[in-house]
């Protein structure tokens, strides 16, 4: 079992185009005791919002079909949405970090997730 | 073969494929992430990569066929497949990943081509391998026993 706030009750929104990635991240999340909710593109993402469902912490990858995830990014912030976010990448480009940071993502995380790390966003989260 | 046989064989094959670098220990977190609300998970996650991988591999033959080759569509399809085979440990497809990226930024149209042809033998030697591993497992569950 990973350690970690195991008795935390966040929500937290996966958006990843690669199922296999999105799988794992979720799986993660939820030995946190985290409820979680997945998409596999930008749009679906967008319409969630747009709908009005909140989440504590949404992950976003860098590349989605449909919208990608920068663009992805500016409209889920140009519609209020204050939610921590964490943008996903499978690889560390500084000016992929840098346009991910000016979209509205408040900090990176590679792939694949490193489960401490993850454990102290969600203690933070917690605790807020 | 009887049990403890099977076990032991499992547990030599296991290392085997950590040693000679098909996985790493990303593959162990993985594993830790399967319990008795989830007891298929690994068997799942492994399932859906060889699923997405074979997608992004025919995607990108594709792509490196045409006369006018799209980088950017084929950066896509190969940060992808980084991401996911990273996420299950798979570390040599990982590898090959990168230096495929490396040639995409550089538009170089061989290295790329001869990058496809070396993720493609990964992928299947490390298909292989865990088909192999799972086929073991089923039969240590089958004679009673656990891993």
């Amino acid at each position: 079992m990973v350690a970690g706030p195991r008795n935390c009750s966040l929500t937290a929104l996966v958006v990843d185009g690669d199922t296999t990635s999105n799988m794992i991240e979720q799986g993660l999340l939820r030995s946190f005791g985290v409820i979680t909710c997945g998409v596999d593109n930008g749009r679906a993402a967008i319409d969630l919002f747009a709908s009005g469902a909140k989440f504590d912490l949404i992950l976003i990858d860098l590349i989605l079909p449909v919208i990608n995830g920068l663009e992805t990014t500016r409209q889920i912030r140009a519609m209020g949405v204050k939610t921590k976010m964490l943008g996903v990448t499978a690889c560390s480009r500084e000016r992929e970090e840098k346009a991910f940071l000016a979209a509205g993502v408040d900090e990176f995380i590679e792939k694949p997730l490193d489960s401490n790390r993850l454990a102290s966003i969600l203690m933070e989260l917690n605790a807020n | 073969m009887d049990l403890v046989q099977l076990q032991r064989q499992f547990v030599d094959y296991t290392t085997s494929l950590f040693n000679e670098g098909f996985l790493d220990d990303q593959f162990n977190q993985l594993q830790q992430l399967q319990d008795e609300s989830n007891p298929d998970f690994v068997v799942e996650v492994v399932s859906l990569f060889f699923e997405d991988s074979e997608r992004h591999l025919n995607e990108l033959t594709q792509s490196l066929e045409q006369q006018n080759i799209d980088f950017k569509r084929i950066d896509a399809h190969v940060h992808q497949l980084k991401g996911s085979s990273s996420s299950i440990g798979a570390q040599r497809v990982q590898k090959e990943c990168i230096n495929f990226r490396g040639y995409c930024e550089e538009k170089n149209i061989e290295g790329c081509r001869k990058c496809l042809q070396q993720v493609k033998h990964e992928y299947v030697l490390v298909k292989n391998k865990l088909e192999t591993l799972f086929k073991l497992e089923q039969q240590i569950i089958a004679a009673g026993g656990s891993i």
